[in-house]
């Protein structure tokens, strides 16, 4: 969907969980309206990112439909986004930013200079100027950070090309990043126009399709695509929490929200739907379909302050993956290319190739070596997540005991 | 099926113990019948060609690949076990070959000309037709002919990779073996023509055939039939020249023949007396019968397939007869149910309109209560509140949270309370009847609210002498949930068209239990309530009707009532009433031959209520059935459109019957879906009914009540404390 088109779709998790939904510094001692996390949310945004990794890795077209990761994941951010602007804006909007940015940093600080040492430089594309411009995406993601095309790999590990792979995912930050700075206006205008404000974007996604619209500027256009594409959803988050849904009888959005999905999927099948041409690559059908099933999901919204008995054993995995959310997003993309290239790498032992060749076409073991690589990641990276937190570095923050170290600790992990 | 409310009362919970053991079949059977349904359906779109079916022709290639003796060669093409070879047919012999066959009204034809004239020929048929026609297969075989493959779809081979080509071939030699119990060694590919147009692409097919142990055989001569040139032009192309041997290519499928059937009755005796012979291939060639027959399993599994072809091209034609049936009766069913509303609307909103003189002496109210403590104050507060004399009784059936003391507390004058040990609904109705002071008794459940209005409006009509009973207008109460709101619009359309039209036609299947009204004498007359039923309410209106009495709609006599809120609550309390009403029609079965009233009602009520309770929506699935598949199959565009039509009738009828109740229209937006579902679910509801009645569920049923029955004293059995649970808040 952007023009730098990712090699995957993209998708991903959001940003920081949660706390900073929480006034700094909450106290520990028990009192009656502290936020609780809603379990609920945990576990899509935990749903969004497993399905992002699994999608990445298989390229199956209709895993997004079966569940639309990123609207999902921008609901979920746009729901605490609005649960944070009871405090002032432009503090809000620092918080934000500031929990978004120094992972994306750390991933620059190791991209860029793996990249720059495989001969990237200010002459690659023929416009110093721009090219240092450009660099500073990496910092304030604006725009998409640049990335270098074409590279070699480093044998036996790391796949060729390895940058753009690095690179794909990260319009999803950029989205967000603009996300959370447009807010502020946002939830004013839901708030006058609660209706017209959530359709908006999906307008803007039909002038777009339809050609009534058209931006020549790749890097302009990328961003209002992806705008378009997702902004309804980022907006209906809001508008839960805001409790315009609630004002709705309840028998509305299961009544509506089929009849716009089906449509959104009738759109897609009759404009060439097929693997390698999913519901990212027709951005109409994405945002209808999006928009319809996060309206259902947050018109289920169960709002679980603990865990259903039968989903209890999952909750250190869950609570893993939402406290690392954006490491896992910024990282899976480069992870699952070095487990593919290890694993093609087997086929250079004889006796595998000859009678274990359906191992070694296997995606799974991919899958598991890729999860393996994002656990390293998480241990080596994650801490960033906690640096821009504010929070004291954890290695492993899965919520048990010995990672919470206090009652107050599981609340506040993002 | 138009609604009522909710009744209580011990008969449901006898089904209790047997609930959890019938649960599976309850979705199992109707689901395996669907899906049974289905797979038929999906085996004739597959056998009409409707799925899989690829029509590309590949566009003409270089021939440099293609041996030199190929081209050259005859239209016998041999690539057997390494062979490239051709043969020609020798002088004086023509070998006529009719492809894409058979065609049910065009292939008999085409053997009846060959017969007269005493000749033989090869049709090439496809899996699809022989599938379909078996018998004619049988008969080429029978008089003569030689029959040869075609493949089963008729696809371009050369887009094919060899496994859709050995498909082809395999699935086309088991349709023919199912149909004539051979198998054949000779192949026509699809879009052939003369040996020398054989091409780079058409030629590694053709070698990858002979190498399965297959003859090709093309055409030294092309009829063009299926241009439909005319007859003479036909024959002209046909004719080989010189007296040359030639294999002629002609079709008995795929449109209209009867030009080749015409050519055919001339060239074979015209060219008979040039001393041509028509044979088939084998004899023409002298080579041994391209036909081997089948023995053992390959023919039976062969036969199967034939049979199931043949299943469900009878099963697809028995479906379209009753989506016809259904769909007259869906759209007959709106139409008169709008065109009687609006009579009845018109009848009784006229300015002067009465039933009679004003009703105003003081009725008995009735409330049966079982357990109904949360509900049972706000529905006497309603009752106390009403504009009209009333005798309020409440009749505790032996509830156990105390019911009987809230009331008793409320110490109401004009309230009185009866308790009994638990013994049903139907039973408590009586002692209230028995207790009543008043000629006009109404009735209630314990659940329900009534307006201030409610009980004058209802009594009116009996200012008729002839009314017997009333039906008032029963309405969801909690109408928010998606569920609430689907009921909302089935009550809405229940009761403000379907009701008006039962009124007007003088079959009124039911009063409700939340809101009716009935004269005391008349139901003296027919013995009171029963118990022989899950449905006493549907019971008693029948015997009313058959007795003689008007049973009429009083369209203001509003009553709110809470409507079930899951799906399982909703399946079990319309599991109730189907099987009630199932078991009222058979119980007022003989009114069918009664003489007067009760013929009357025999006659014409009776058949109506079961047409459209009972009957209708066991065929109404078929609609979404052939949704479905119109959508896979197509014609996709006009089967959206048909079903939107549908859809857009119904919308009509419901805002009409929203309309008249005065009701805000906002619920409609639940409609589509709201018809897509209930039918599925009306569906599994009727079945099990049907199930429950084939096999004896009553007998079953009445005696697990007395059991219950034994227990009662004691303490409610379990699962009628379940059953009741399951009646929620009251209304508002």
């Amino acid at each position: 969907m952007s023009t730098v088109p990712p090699p995957s779709d993209a998708l991903s998790s959001p940003p920081p969980g949660t706390d900073d939904t929480i006034p700094p510094a909450p106290p520990v001692t028990a009192e009656p309206r502290k936020p609780v996390r809603d379990r609920y949310f945990d576990l899509l945004r935990a749903i969004a990112l497993f399905r992002v990794v699994l999608y990445h890795l298989m390229g199956w077209a209709w895993l997004p439909v079966v569940f639309p990761s990123m609207g999902v994941m921008f609901a979920l951010a746009g729901n605490l986004m609005a649960r944070s602007l009871k405090r002032p804006a432009v503090q809000v909007v620092r918080s934000r930013t500031r929990r978004l940015l120094p992972p994306l940093w750390l991933l620059g600080a190791v991209g860029v200079t793996g990249m720059v040492a495989q001969g990237w430089g200010p002459d690659s594309e023929g416009h110093p100027g721009w090219w240092w411009f450009h660099l500073l995406y990496w910092i304030v993601p604006l725009s998409d950070p640049p990335f270098a095309e074409g590279l070699p790999g480093v044998h036996h590990i790391l796949g060729e090309d390895w940058a753009a792979e690095l690179g794909g995912p990260l319009w999803y930050i950029r989205a967000y990043l603009w996300y959370v700075l447009l807010s502020p206006f946002l939830l004013k205008a839901l708030k006058a126009l609660p209706w017209p404000t959530i359709l908006s974007p999906v307008a803007l996604a039909a002038a777009l399709e339809f050609g009534w619209l058209h931006i020549p500027v790749a890097r302009i256009d990328s961003a209002v695509t992806d705008f378009s594409t997702f902004g309804a959803c980022w907006i209906l988050g809001m508008a839960h929490q805001q409790g315009v849904l609630r004002r709705l009888p309840r028998y509305a959005v299961p009544s509506l929200a089929p009849f716009v999905a089906a449509f959104g999927l009738w759109y897609a099948l009759t404009h060439g739907f097929e693997e390698g041409h999913d519901l990212d690559d027709i951005p109409f059908a994405q945002s209808l379909w999006s928009l319809a099933t996060v309206a259902l999901l947050l018109n289920i919204s169960p709002s679980w302050t603990e865990w259903p008995r039968r989903l209890r054993r999952w909750d250190r995995l869950v609570t893993l993956l939402n406290s690392r959310a954006v490491t896992i997003y910024l990282w899976h993309n480069l992870c699952i290319l070095v487990a593919a290239t290890v694993w093609d790498d087997l086929w250079s032992i004889d006796t595998l190739a000859d009678h274990e060749a359906w191992l070694l076409e296997s995606p799974w073991p991919v899958l598991a070596l890729a999860w393996a690589l994002i656990a390293v990641c998480i241990v080596a990276f994650g801490w960033a997540e906690d640096l821009a937190a504010k929070r004291k570095p954890r290695l492993w923050p899965d919520g048990s005991v010995a990672a919470r170290g206090g009652t107050g600790g599981r609340r506040r992990q993002g | 099926m138009a609604p009522r409310t909710r009744r209580h009362g011990a008969a449901p919970g006898a089904r209790g113990g047997s609930r959890r053991r019938r649960l599976p079949l309850r979705l199992l059977l109707p689901v395996l019948v669907l899906v049974a349904l289905m797979a038929m359906l999906m085996l004739r779109g597959y056998v009409h060609s409707e799925i899989l079916a690829d029509h590309r022709v590949q566009p003409p290639a270089a021939t440099d690949q293609v041996p030199q003796k190929i081209l050259e060669g005859g239209p016998v093409i041999d690539t057997r076990a390494g062979r490239t070879e051709s043969m020609s047919v020798p002088d004086h012999k023509l070998v006529l070959t009719f492809d894409d066959g058979p065609d049910p009204v065009w292939t008999p034809k085409v053997l009846d000309v060959l017969k007269e004239h005493h000749a033989h020929a090869v049709f090439f048929v496809t899996g699809t037709m022989a599938s379909r026609y078996p018998d004619l297969v049988q008969r080429m075989v029978d008089e003569g002919h030689e029959v040869g493959l075609h493949t089963f779809n008729h696809p371009d081979l050369s887009y094919q990779s060899t496994s859709r080509i050995d498909w082809e071939l395999s699935q086309n030699q088991l349709a023919l073996t199912g149909a004539a119990g051979i198998r054949t060694s000779l192949f026509r590919p699809p879009y052939s023509s003369f040996a020398d147009a054989m091409d780079n692409k058409s030629w590694p097919v053709t070698e990858y055939i002979g190498s399965r142990g297959y003859l090709t055989v093309v055409n030294n001569t092309d009829s063009e039939d299926w241009k439909r040139p005319g007859a003479d032009e036909i024959i002209r192309r046909a004719t080989p020249h010189g007296g040359k041997g030639a294999i002629v290519l002609m079709h008995d499928s795929g449109g209209d023949r009867h030009q080749t059937v015409q050519a055919l009755d001339r060239f074979l005796p015209g060219l008979q007396e040039q001393g041509y012979e028509f044979d088939n291939l084998s004899e023409a060639l002298d080579l041994p019968s391209a036909h081997s027959e089948v023995t053992g399993a390959g023919l039976w599994k062969a036969k199967a397939w034939v049979f199931l072809v043949q299943a469900s091209e009878k099963v697809t034609d028995a479906l379209v007869v009753g989506l016809a049936v259904i769909g007259t009766l869906v759209i007959g069913r709106f139409g008169l149910m709008l065109l009687l509303s609006f009579a009845h609307a018109r009848k009784v909103r006229r300015r002067n309109f009465a039933w009679g003189p004003p009703v105003t002496r003081p009725v008995s109210v009735l409330v049966p209560a079982y357990n109904e403590a949360k509900c049972i104050e706000n529905t006497v507060r309603s009752l106390m509140a009403s504009d009209h004399p009333v005798e309020i009784i409440v009749v505790d059936d032996g509830s156990t949270d105390g019911t009987a003391r809230i009331v008793e507390a409320m110490g109401l004058p004009g309230v009185r309370v009866i308790r009994q040990l638990n013994a049903g609904k139907p039973a408590a109705l009586n002692r209230g009847l028995a207790n009543a002071s008043h000629d006009i008794v109404v009735m209630m459940d314990g659940d329900t609210v009534f307006e201030p209005s409610t009980v004058r409006e209802l009594v009116q009509p009996f200012g008729d002498p002839k009314v017997g009973a009333v039906a008032g207008n029963a309405k969801v109460g909690n109408k928010d949930s998606l569920i609430g709101a689907w009921q909302h619009i089935e009550y809405v359309m229940g009761f403000n068209l379907d009701r008006r039209m039962y009124d007007v036609l003088g079959c009124m299947p039911t009063i409700p239990g939340a809101v009716g009204a009935f004269r005391r004498s008349a139901l003296a007359r027919i013995g009171g309530m029963s118990d022989d039923t899950l449905a006493e309410d549907t019971d008693v209106t029948m015997a009313l009707h058959r007795d003689g009495w008007k049973v009429v709609y009083a369209e203001d006599a509003r009553a709110w009532t809470e409507a079930p809120e899951t799906v399982q609550q909703l399946w079990s309390q319309r599991y109730r009433w189907s099987y009630g009403t199932m078991q009222a029609i058979w119980k007022h079965r003989r009114a069918v031959v009664d003489r007067g009233p009760s013929g009357r009602f025999g006659r014409v009520g009776l058949p109506f209520v079961s047409l459209f309770m009972v009957v209708a929506p066991l065929l109404a699935p078929l609609i979404d059935i052939f949704l479905l598949y119109g959508i896979v199959f197509g014609p996709t565009e006009k089967t959206i459109g048909a079903w939107l039509g549908v859809l857009v009738l119904q919308a009509v009828c419901a805002a009409y019957a929203f309309r008249l109740d005065r009701e805000r229209m906002t619920h409609l937006i639940s409609l589509p879906l709201q018809q897509i579902l209930y039918r599925q679910l009306m569906y599994v509801v009727l079945l099990q009914s049907w199930i429950t009645a084939l096999t004896g569920g009553r007998l079953r049923w009445q005696k697990l009540r007395r059991t219950g029955a034994v227990e009662a004293p004691g303490g409610i059995p379990t699962q009628r404390q379940r059953v009741m649970n399951e009646q929620q808040e009251p209304v508002r």
